[in-house]
């Protein structure tokens, strides 16, 4: 059950700030962790639950630029939403420029929170639906064998069945075996969508194509 | 022409004239020997004079032998005169000759009326008649009486007691009185006793004139006496003229001066003093008048003063300062400054001194410390301006823990059945966050306000740790590590909380300053506290910076001496002086770590001695 609703992650190193923050939260009707530091947010259980990160822009230790560092080069990318005691543009260009959802005073109105705090959740969704989309893409070009790889390539580059199988040495027929092969594994009936497909897989680039991901 | 009687009476009359002039200075000054022993030779001197007359008047051997029997008298009162006046004026070593010069003389007085018609005749048998300066004059003529030896030997003594005395006076460098009066006394002895044994003791027919003898004593006497005079009222024109020179330096320095007679309730007051204490030139003042000059604040202390100074407990030398009303309602502060004078015994007698008026000095006193203490509050407005951003930040965590609370709360009560303890716990959280709200507000507002030093006992750890709460969060947006390492024994000390937290809020801020312009990776600042051996406590404030360079240490401490691109460089300047008003020191040295260490001492609170 709670694996499906979102978690909001609040670190905060103001004890009575994460408390009223999480009640508020909670009342608000969602799913609320708390964590005292960054340190320990980046330790948590469960790294991969979906949700996202309210966290105090200044903090000792690890403060909130660091922690939106390590955020985003970790497995679960959830996004982040800075809140501060005192805003100076210096610290909340830095933060936007991060990619931070959002970046509000301490003190913002509730509304203002919880509809950053709904936009987040709703990029996480988005972002983890695209993940998982991309991932299963991904598994199904990880399927293809190395011969129907180069029979993509030249697919790709929207060469004729007979020239692909002059360059493989290989008959056209055989040709247009692995074509109907590649086509099922990866689930699209026309070149255009495998054009689509390969492309939001990112396996467009030529020169290092079999290769890539 | 009556010769002989007018010398002998000129004689007499000179000489009584000097007992005249000589004697109501004696009844005047008891002390003055000199004066008593010169009346006494004169008027031994006129008695001489009159004894001689007679004799060469007497015209029978009975007449003569009385005369020459009296004449005795004033020859005793004339030697012992001298005696006494030698030993006076010359002070010589030997006194025992002058008092056995005085013992045989006695001794001879005695015989002179026990023994024969006169010490020196056994009896007159003739008198031998003849005319001198145009007058008949005798001389009695009889068997010499053995006993005159004794007389002739004190005579002789004297002479040798006048050699004596002279030499001692010449040697101290006396020298003009030892050659007038031991040269005459000498002169008078020699020539008496020769006269006297020619004439009594080898029939020599002169008449005796001893007391013309004893007059050149007489005057040289009299000159040495007026010698004195001349001193002492040469001594009284420098005196006067000191005494105006001092008056006029006293006016010049606005000094009034006072002298104060312990054995009597009066004091004497110069006009400058009237002046200053507002007392008429005419008013007697004591100690009742003296009470009303001061202001009621100051009339304990005063009289406790004069009490102390009386009862021989204050101090030889004493100073205190107290406030006199003015008429139009101002206050003058006055300076005193007293001595105490002892007499033989020991006991104070009198104190005398001087009193000045400070009343400029002290309101630039004034004026100077409000001055420094609106410097010290534009110090600790800039400081505290610094800290600013960070202050907000403490106060926006609580409040803003307050507006989610009472937020959640407002939802929480919209539940059909809203869960009451949580309710409570919201509100119970809002109040501490309100407290701690609170609490950054009043610990800057207390910086902020304008402020009187007031010294108090105060723990080291609780200024520190107060300052150290309110850069805390500075330091942690800035990323600098703070280390207090302060051991639970340091005593208390002596200070005013705010200024103390001034100085270390301004030594903190300059510390994470110095470690931003460093841009090292270490990365902190470090408060200690040390107890010094004497009496004091250390506290300093290291920081991980680059240091300063050696011959800017001393300087750094100049006003508007700075590094900082938005700096006044006042601040270091500000906390120095505000150190020294706590009796300490500030200085700064390198530190073995490389950044700067700023070190400051404040005295420890004595400890009182519980029985």
């Amino acid at each position: 059950m709670n694996e499906t609703r979102p978690v909001v992650h609040v670190v905060d190193d103001d004890a009575s700030f994460l408390s009223a923050t999480s009640r508020l939260l909670r009342a608000s009707g969602y799913c609320v962790k708390t964590f005292a530091g960054a340190a320990e947010f980046l330790a948590r259980d469960e790294a991969d639950a979906e949700g996202c990160v309210v966290a105090d822009l200044r903090m000792p230790g690890v403060d909130g630029l660091q922690l939106q560092n390590a955020l985003a080069g970790s497995a679960n990318p959830i996004p982040i939403l800075f809140l501060t005691g005192n805003a100076d543009i210096e610290s909340s260009v830095r933060a936007m420029r991060g990619g931070a959802e959002d970046f509000l005073e301490k003190r913002a109105p509730k509304e203002a929170l919880l509809a950053a705090i709904g936009r987040a959740l709703a990029r996480d969704g988005e972002a983890r639906a695209a993940r998982t989309k991309h991932r299963a893409l991904k598994e199904r070009f990880d399927s293809l064998t190395t011969r129907e790889l180069e029979v993509l390539e030249q697919v790709l580059l929207g060469r004729l069945n007979k020239q692909i199988g002059g360059d493989l040495d290989i008959s056209e027929r055989t040709v247009k075996l692995h074509r109907a092969k590649i086509m099922t594994k990866l689930g699209v009936r026309s070149v255009p969508a495998l054009t689509l497909a390969a492309q939001e897989a990112g396996v467009t680039s030529l020169p290092n194509f079999p290769k890539v991901q | 022409m009556n010769g002989v009687t007018i010398v002998w009476s000129l004689v007499a009359g000179v000489s009584l004239t000097l007992a005249l002039i000589h004697f109501p200075v004696w009844l005047r000054r008891r002390g003055a020997w000199n004066s008593a022993l010169l009346t006494s030779t004169a008027l031994g001197t006129a008695g001489l004079a009159f004894s001689e007359l007679s004799m060469m008047m007497a015209r029978t051997p009975e007449d003569y032998g009385r005369a020459l029997q009296l004449a005795h008298v004033p020859v005793w009162i004339t030697m012992v005169s001298m005696v006494g006046f030698m030993h006076v004026a010359l002070k010589p070593r030997y006194r025992w000759i002058g008092w056995t010069v005085i013992g045989l003389r006695t001794v001879s007085l005695a015989l002179n009326f026990s023994t024969g018609a006169s010490l020196n005749l056994a009896s007159i048998t003739e008198l031998h008649t003849f005319r001198l300066l145009g007058e008949y004059v005798s001389v009695g003529k009889g068997p010499h009486n053995p006993c005159a030896v004794l007389g002739n030997l004190s005579t002789v003594l004297m002479g040798v007691a006048a050699i004596d005395a002279g030499l001692g006076a010449w040697r101290a460098g006396n020298r003009g009185t030892a050659l007038r009066i031991g040269g005459t006394i000498l002169f008078f002895a020699l020539a008496s006793v020769t006269q006297s044994i020619l004439v009594f003791g080898m029939g020599v027919g002169i008449p005796t004139t001893i007391g013309l003898f004893a007059l050149a004593v007489l005057l040289a006497m009299a000159y040495e006496l007026s010698c004195e005079v001349m001193r002492a009222f040469r001594l009284s024109t420098e005196l006067s003229e000191s005494e105006e020179r001092m008056t006029m330096a006293a006016e010049a320095a606005n000094l009034g001066l006072w002298v104060r007679d312990l054995s009597r309730d009066r004091i004497w007051a110069s006009p400058k003093l009237r002046e200053l204490l507002g007392i008429g030139p005419d008013e007697v003042v004591n100690y009742a008048r003296l009470a009303r000059a001061v202001h009621p604040d100051d009339q304990s202390t005063m009289l406790e003063t004069l009490a102390m100074a009386r009862d021989g407990q204050a101090p030889s030398h004493y100073r205190h300062e107290f406030r006199s009303p003015m008429p139009d309602g101002r206050v003058r502060w006055l300076a005193s400054q007293g001595r105490v004078e002892f007499d033989a015994a020991g006991r104070p007698v009198r104190t005398r001194g001087a009193c000045t008026d400070i009343t400029a000095m002290r309101l630039a006193e004034a004026e100077t410390v409000r001055l420094r203490q609106q410097l010290a509050h534009f110090g600790r407005v800039s400081v505290v301006g610094q800290l600013g951003s960070a202050l907000a930040h403490e106060i926006n965590q609580p409040l803003g823990a307050i507006l989610r609370n009472a937020e959640a709360a407002e939802l929480l009560l919209k539940c059909p059945d809203p869960d009451l303890e949580e309710v409570r716990a919201i509100v119970d959280d809002i109040l501490s966050d309100d407290r701690r709200a609170g609490a950054v507000i009043d610990r800057m507002r207390a910086l902020l306000r304008r402020h009187e030093i007031t010294m108090v006992p105060l723990s080291v750890l609780d200024f520190v740790s107060d300052v150290a709460a309110l850069v805390r969060t500075d330091a942690m947006a800035r990323h600098i590590k703070m280390e207090l390492d302060l051991p639970p024994d340091i005593p208390l000390v002596m200070g005013d909380r705010i200024h103390l937290q001034q100085v270390l809020l301004n030594l903190l801020t300059n510390a994470m300053d110095a470690i931003d312009e460093a841009r090292r990776t270490v990365r902190h600042v470090a408060v200690t506290a040390a107890r010094e051996g004497n009496g004091f406590v250390q506290i300093a404030v290291t920081d991980s910076g680059t240091g300063i360079p050696e011959d800017r240490l001393e300087a750094i401490f100049d006003s508007f001496v700075t590094t900082k691109p938005c700096g006044m460089g006042m601040g270091l300047s500000i906390a120095r002086g505000l150190i020294e008003t706590h009796g300490g020191r500030l200085w700064a040295e390198n530190d073995s770590g490389g950044g700067a260490s700023f070190r400051f001492t404040l005295a420890v609170v004595m400890k009182e001695h519980n029985p």
